[in-house]
């Protein structure tokens, strides 16, 4: 066993773990902090994979900026724990039909179907480096990512436009 | 890597930012004394300074801007050409005179950010018509619908508007992530998001039929969408009746023009050799398109969505000359979109001057009209015969240049239903005239409600009735353009 092999098999049970306790967690707010740890160790699994540009993004964006979200709004609507959930009867027969399809299918992948993966090309060293993203990005790719800059100032207009008071009737 | 080519590439964009950032920075310190309200003050309308501007953005970018010979720009992010060209001018056309419709709208009109949002949405509709790379094209589409979602429900204390808005940002949501997933599978399959490096990709055939099939249906979703094509028109009617009158005729026109100028580059460039595949599926699309959206126009009694359906339907004819896969089929789109917009523009806009006055939009509020405003009478009548496609107006020419490009390519059966089709739309057309010119007021002297036409309106009225007079009788030289722009596809 490699060291790396080790780690993955660390973090993996450790992710999954935490997926489950995302998803069996009565309480709001853990949920969203086990999500916060799932996407912790898979942005770990990323630089396992040599790939720290997405792992940084991964740790910024999904697990600092975007449930940061969410947890604000958790907090704003004030519905911490969750009501008693009504299921809809025909929910739980269904979901275990399309989990045992998945499960046989899968299986069938695994153990019938010989895959040959056939010779993946090495990707050259830099392939997702900070610096190729950056060069991509401010070279081949330059309008486009002005043009986010535009979609971010509408963003933030549109969420004015919507949020604010009108001081009643016309104008303001 | 610049030059002055990249810079005109983007002219008509930047200028438009430009004009942009001038309004949020100016618009809240710009105010005058309103008599009206008391002496209190007021904002100014930003709405002239918007339409002037972009008036002024199409003066500048066809004396300066005009495209060359067909190049790439930007890292080949952007094709600079005709094409692109000419639907840009169209869109700014279309928004200019939707800043002028918005100007005496009662709660939309005197808010600046309204302004922003359609200028912001006029630069992403510009990017689509001339993007060349798949992302730069995601987010030129997704540049155009967040401020078109933000516009529709932009009357916050309106629940037909509210309405609007939401139900238009789920389905724009909902299809652009199924789009979105096409795009990234087209990329997974051939390893380039380049549209025109896609094209070598394809005509190499690396690509399985069965592959090929389902990554051309999840484009169409996403795009058929946003020019409103039959299994994706749901939300047409609910959004048009409940957003603001001239934020409709722009989404139904401009937003839609944009769909099929992406339409037009990503299916004849990329897909061009595998037309046989798609054309089957969009001559159905557009028999179906047609036929239910005049099918349902007929028993509607509000004019916005009756407007709605039509423009469905309008989308039907447009898909024609998609289907053709040949230089007069796309001509034919083109110049079908140019009367369509000039058309719908003035039928929204006519609407909306005679809503604001009477605070309806059924039929029933328009009984009477030719004798409470002849004038604002003759504009319909000119508008409505025009989307029936009556000669002498540009509704008529753009019709017969689509079904011959339907002829041309074989599609007999595509075009009879098309002219069936005519002719119901013809019914319903007729049937609100019928309300304007014979129909009277009940128990009123209609000549003591006359409806006030305002100075922007009468503007915007005047230049699109001109227009679409002009298309239908002096056609040559837009046609010409129609056809410069067609060549650069082939």
């Amino acid at each position: 066993m490699t060291p790396d092999l080790i780690a993955f098999f660390v973090l993996a049970l450790i992710a999954i773990a935490a997926a489950l306790g995302m998803l069996l967690g009565r309480n709001v707010v853990y949920s969203a902090l086990f999500l916060v740890l799932n996407f912790g160790t898979v942005a770990v699994f990323y630089i396992l994979l040599d790939a720290p540009f997405i792992a940084l993004t991964q740790v910024s964006v999904y697990a600092g900026a975007i449930m940061v979200l969410f947890l604000f709004v958790i907090m704003l609507l004030g519905t911490e724990t969750l009501p008693v959930s009504k299921a809809l009867p025909w929910q739980r027969p269904l979901a275990f039909v399309l989990a045992l399809i998945l499960a046989g299918e899968a299986g069938y992948l695994l153990f019938f179907r010989k895959v040959t993966s056939g010779t993946i090309p090495q990707p050259v060293q830099t392939f997702g480096s900070p610096q190729a993203v950056g060069q991509a990005l401010f070279n081949q790719y330059l309008l486009p990512f002005e043009v986010t800059s535009v979609l971010l100032l509408i963003a933030m207009v549109g969420a004015i436009v919507l949020t604010i008071k009108e001081k009643g009737g016309q104008g303001k | 890597m610049f030059t002055s080519t990249t810079f005109l590439s983007i002219l008509p964009e930047t200028l438009i930012l430009i004009l942009g950032v001038i309004l949020l920075i100016v618009e809240p310190f710009w105010k005058v004394k309103d008599p009206s309200s008391g002496g209190d003050e007021q904002r100014r309308n930003a709405g002239w300074l918007t339409a002037g501007g972009l008036f002024a953005v199409l003066v500048i970018s066809v004396l300066v801007g005009r495209p060359g010979d067909p190049t790439s720009t930007f890292g080949s992010s952007i094709r600079f050409d005709w094409l692109g060209f000419f639907f840009k001018m169209l869109f700014i056309f279309g928004a200019g005179i939707t800043a002028l419709l918005l100007m005496d709208h009662e709660k939309v009109g005197r808010r600046g950010e309204a302004y922003m949002l359609l200028l912001a949405s006029t630069i992403g509709m510009c990017l689509m018509a001339s993007a060349a790379d798949l992302i730069t094209l995601y987010l030129a589409i997704e540049t155009t619908s967040i401020p078109l979602y933000v516009l529709a429900g932009f009357m916050l204390t309106d629940e037909h508007s509210t309405e609007a808005g939401f139900k238009y940002l789920l389905f724009g949501a909902m299809t652009s992530a199924i789009m979105l997933y096409g795009f990234s599978l087209l990329y997974g399959f051939t390893g380039t998001t380049n549209l025109y490096a896609l094209a070598d990709a394809f005509k190499s055939g690396q690509l399985a039929a069965p592959v090929m099939f389902g990554l051309i249906v999840l484009i169409v979703v996403g795009l058929g969408f946003k020019v409103s094509v039959v299994p994706f028109h749901f939300w047409a009617p609910d959004v048009y009746e409940g957003a603001p009158t001239p934020v409709s005729g722009f989404l139904s026109t401009a937003s839609k023009a944009a769909g099929f100028a992406v339409i037009a580059r990503l299916f004849l460039v990329v897909f061009h050799d595998v037309a046989v595949d798609w054309a089957a599926v969009f001559a159905i699309l557009s028999a179906v398109t047609m036929t239910v959206g005049n099918l349902l126009a007929l028993p509607q009694k509000n004019l916005k969505r009756m407007l709605a359906y039509s423009s469905i339907a309008h989308a039907g004819y447009a898909m024609i000359g998609i289907v053709a896969v040949s230089k007069l089929g796309i001509t034919s789109v083109v110049f079908y979109l140019l009367a369509y917009i000039v058309t719908n523009l003035a039928a929204f806009g006519i609407v909306m001057t005679v809503g604001r006055v009477t605070g309806s939009d059924e039929y029933d509020a328009y009984r009477g009209l030719s004798r409470r405003s002849p004038w604002l009478a003759l504009v319909m009548l000119a508008a409505f015969l025009s989307l029936a496609g009556m000669p002498p107006f540009g509704g008529f020419i753009a019709k017969v240049l689509v079904f011959a490009a339907g002829i041309q390519a074989n599609y007999i059966w595509l075009v009879v239903i098309g002219i069936l089709n005519s002719i119901v739309g013809l019914y319903y057309y007729l049937n609100v005239l019928k309300y304007v010119y014979l129909f009277r007021m009940e128990k009123e002297d209609e000549e003591a409600h006359p409806i006030a036409v305002t100075r922007p309106y009468a503007i915007a009225l005047v230049v699109l009735v001109l227009g679409i007079i002009l298309l239908g009788t002096v056609f040559a030289p837009w046609f010409g353009f129609s056809n410069a722009a067609a060549m650069n596809l082939f």
